[in-house]
């Protein structure tokens, strides 16, 4: 609690009890001044940038600056290096545009903190999110939420942290965030924090008393308990994916499973592409422009013999496709095949004489004549 | 049926592990503290290892893959050693003694013990779902490891993995995955899983890692126990373990090999220095059995296995010992400086002399980040509190084990193309998942010492009198 303290001490943004309440803006209330992009699921997507180079996503709002010192923008798929700045006009200044940088952590946006913003007075009339491009990968925005700060606000914030569910994601394998991506004030460091505190504490009263024979002991039960409230935010965590995993896959046989997984559609093309080759394994080259499309079919038809390129998104040498081969090409561009002339063109070398197998919208199953 | 083919794909193994490590005790062994949990997680890794071992030994021989010719010998062998041991021992009291719940708990250290307990269970048992019904997930697990389990199933024997250029001059004899060279002991585990089931299935031939991970536990309860911790102060490092978010995410998310060389290689560990402690025969051969299948599970698993040298010379000779590991450190040190200059290549990473360590990203994913909840932190302050043991003659072969494994992180994430990994938070983590365990089971000791210390200073207890207490 005195950690607790200590942190709000330094870190409520205004007023310890502000009387406002959160303002949240969803996706769909957002519009483009700049650029382009399109809804994905409860995001806008950041497609485009327009001549100037800048992507501009506009919210009009209307509250008084004072009540409101915090700013989150929420998002995802920002490069750590990406420019992405916070505009806002006020009607104290109508005709001056102000803007202030949004750090990006772990691909997302992180809140920004106007109380000393000498700019961030009277009314606020309009917020934006700037994004400067190019962009490889369209930017997801999910929507801004102005926040009144307070001690109850911070603090709610850091526990919607603490507590957010991480799920299952290709990252999981290498790195457990625990909780929310970005996270302002980590639990760990804060319960080792106070780890040090109570130790402080009891240490200076048992040096009162002369009874310090107990330090081991004490200092092992704090740590064991604060490994315990960690653990116990990890259980609950993972109780939650195991209530999701068996949603998606309790009762279901292995095929079924893989029909109800992330890729599906993958899995599906590929059950249609082993009807159609022979029970002996053959040689396959697989190809597709996402990585994980290449790794992803080639391990869905093993036993046969396939080849992908795990690294870089390369089609094979022309030279080194036998009569008898197969290629399967999965969302990938700049292929070409002519059904009349039964001709493949890759990028490079001459056109080779293949049959299509299997066609559908972006992807076939090739055989090489 | 899907549960007893499961159940049955991991009882094979460990019971011819379990027979194995018995029938390697001498007569008048008894059952020391934690044998009983050291013998079924050793017996588990080392059987699950033999079976890999009896596996490839099939391939060679020609002989195609299915249940009965894999199974039947290894049950054989497990039935006559079993039978063996417990003609020649008295097996079933043993065993009473060995799996009776602590004596010496006082009331509310038994009831942390419980409940420590129960939390282990409850634990796996979410651990158990997620396995039963996930289908292979992680990255690696479907480029480079079961690829081959795949294969080699459907083929009934190791058909060979090559690069690019091999693969296109084999015409066809030959299969491509994302790292061919790796070793077979984990996919072989998978198509053993899948021999028991009778079809391919890629959900539940993940469950010896499930096994694994239990496996992993019952090591750290045993091997610290026999190291003289206290009942209660192993099964604290045993929850410590069992409860870190990164090894469980390699449990549920099944595929990679690491957890399988942490575990291999904590018991390794723990096998040389119970041979430190004891001097007995079993001791030595687990020692080679589990640095053997260290090199046999993950490619660094043959540095992992040379960490365990400079801890042996610091036991075989206390007088000199340190000096020349610590003179083997420099020298491993100025050879690889020697040798970053032409460029080396080892295991896919350039050895090179631009030092780039990421210390911010470092310290984010040892301090910040949930991987470890704060295993590092309890790590720095007990090896600063506890300095004055560190390398006293009981402590001091597992301070060196620990030193070379962090000595060896060092020189992967400061001198070679991984470096990058810290910076993605990628491989950084995983590797380091490898040397977890025993950084908590030198927690874990290093406080038992400084306890010790503290007693007999603030106390008024003699030392040797504090040490036979805790070791209770």
């Amino acid at each position: 609690m005195a950690c607790l303290g200590l942190y709000l001490a330094f870190s409520v943004p205004g007023a310890w009890f502000p009387g406002g309440s959160t303002q949240t803006i969803g996706a769909r209330a957002l519009a483009f001044a700049r650029g382009g992009g399109v809804m994905d699921g409860d995001a806008l997507a950041v497609t485009s940038v327009d001549a100037g180079g800048l992507a501009v996503i506009r919210a009009q709002t209307d509250l008084r600056s004072a009540e409101y010192p915090v700013v989150a923008w929420s998002g995802f798929g920002f490069a750590e290096t990406a420019d992405v700045r916070l505009l806002w006009q006020t009607d104290y200044a109508p005709n001056k545009l102000n803007s202030v940088r949004v750090p990006v952590v772990a691909g997302r946006l992180a809140p920004v903190t106007m109380t000393k913003n000498p700019d961030w007075v009277g009314r606020i009339t309009g917020v934006a999110l700037a994004v400067r491009g190019p962009l490889p990968e369209p930017v997801h925005v999910v929507g801004v939420s102005i926040k009144p700060g307070g001690a109850m606000g911070t603090l709610g914030d850091r526990f919607a942290e603490w507590l957010s569910f991480e799920h299952w994601s290709g990252t999981s394998i290498n790195t457990i965030t625990g909780g929310a991506e970005v996270q302002e004030l980590p639990l760990p460091t804060l319960l080792v924090v106070a780890i040090a505190i109570a130790l402080a504490a009891w240490f200076g009263l048992a040096w009162r008393s002369r009874r310090l024979a107990a330090f081991p002991a004490v200092l092992a039960l704090l740590f064991v308990t604060a490994w315990l409230l960690l653990d116990a935010q990890w259980s609950a965590n993972l109780f939650r994916q195991l209530r999701e995993t068996r949603a998606q896959y309790a009762g279901k046989d292995w095929r079924e499973r893989h029909l109800a997984a992330e890729d599906a559609p993958l899995f599906a093309f590929i059950e249609k592409v082993r009807a159609k080759l022979p029970a002996t394994p053959v040689r396959i080259f697989v190809v597709a422009d996402a990585p994980y499309f290449r790794g992803r079919g080639a391990y869905h038809l093993y036993p046969h013999n396939v080849l992908f390129d795990p690294f870089r998104n390369s089609l094979p040498n022309p030279a080194t496709l036998h009569a008898g081969d197969y290629v399967l090409v999965y969302q990938r561009r700049g292929l070409q095949y002519n059904a009349e002339e039964k001709k493949l063109k890759l990028d490079q070398g001459s056109p080779i004489p293949a049959e299509a197998v299997l066609v559908e919208p972006g992807a076939a199953l090739l055989k090489v004549l | 049926m899907d549960a007893i083919a499961v159940i049955l794909a991991g009882v094979v193994p460990c019971w011819l592990g379990v027979a194995c490590v018995l029938a390697l005790r001498g007569k008048t062994a008894g059952a020391g503290d934690g044998d009983g949990a050291w013998i079924i997680g050793a017996g588990y890794l080392a059987g699950a290892f033999l079976l890999a071992v009896w596996m490839r030994v099939l391939s060679l021989a020609g002989i195609k893959f299915n249940v009965w010719i894999v199974a039947l010998p290894l049950v054989a062998i497990a039935l006559v050693l079993t039978v063996w041991v417990m003609r020649r021992t008295a097996l079933a009291s043993e065993a009473r003694t060995a799996f009776a719940p602590p004596a010496s708990l006082s009331d509310w250290a038994r009831v942390a013990w419980w409940l420590l307990i129960a939390w282990l269970a409850l634990r796996f048992a979410m651990l158990a779902f997620e396995v039963s019904l996930r289908p292979l997930y992680p990255w690696d697990a479907w480029t480079q490891w079961a690829t081959k389990a795949r294969v080699w199933y459907e083929l009934g024997y190791l058909a060979p993995f090559g690069r690019v250029d091999a693969w296109l001059a084999a015409n066809g004899a030959m299969y491509f995955d994302a790292s061919p060279e790796y070793p077979p002991t984990m996919p072989l585990l998978q198509v053993w899983s899948c021999l028991v089931l009778g079809r391919w299935d890629d959900t539940l031939m993940n469950w010896p890692w499930w096994f694994m991970g239990v496996a992993l536990i019952f090591v750290m309860y045993g091997g610290l126990r026999s190291l003289g911790a206290s009942a209660l102060a192993a099964l604290v490092g045993a929850f410590l373990v069992a409860s870190m978010p990164l090894a469980n995410a390699h449990v549920a998310l099944a595929g990679y090999a690491d957890l399988p060389m942490a575990a291999y290689y904590t018991a390794a560990a723990f096998a040389l220095l119970r041979w430190v402690r004891e001097r007995r025969r079993e001791d030595v051969v687990a020692t080679l059995v589990f640095a053997a299948a260290c090199t046999q599970v993950k490619n660094p698993g043959w540095f992992w296995a040379a960490t365990l040298v400079p801890a042996f010379v610091v036991a075989r000779w206390p007088r000199y010992g340190m000096r020349i590991a610590f003179a083997g450190f420099a020298l491993a040190l100025i050879a690889l400086v020697a040798l970053a200059r032409f460029k080396l290549r080892l295991f896919n990473y350039e050895l090179n002399l631009a030092y780039t360590p990421a210390w911010g990203d470092l310290a984010e994913s040892y301090f910040l980040l949930g991987n470890w909840h704060i295993l590092w932190y309890g790590a720095i302050a007990l090896a600063i509190i506890g300095w004055r043991s560190l390398l006293a003659p009981a402590l001091a072969p597992l301070t060196t084990i620990v030193a070379g494994g962090l000595l060896f992180l060092f020189m992967v994430f400061g001198f070679t193309t991984a470096s990058y990994y810290i910076s993605d938070q990628t491989t950084v983590n995983r590797a380091t998942l490898h040397l977890a365990p025993l950084i908590v089971a030198f927690m874990i000791m290093t406080w038992q010492a400084f306890a010790v210390r503290w007693a007999a200073t603030h106390a008024g207890v003699p030392s040797d009198q504090v040490a036979d207490s805790t070791a209770t």
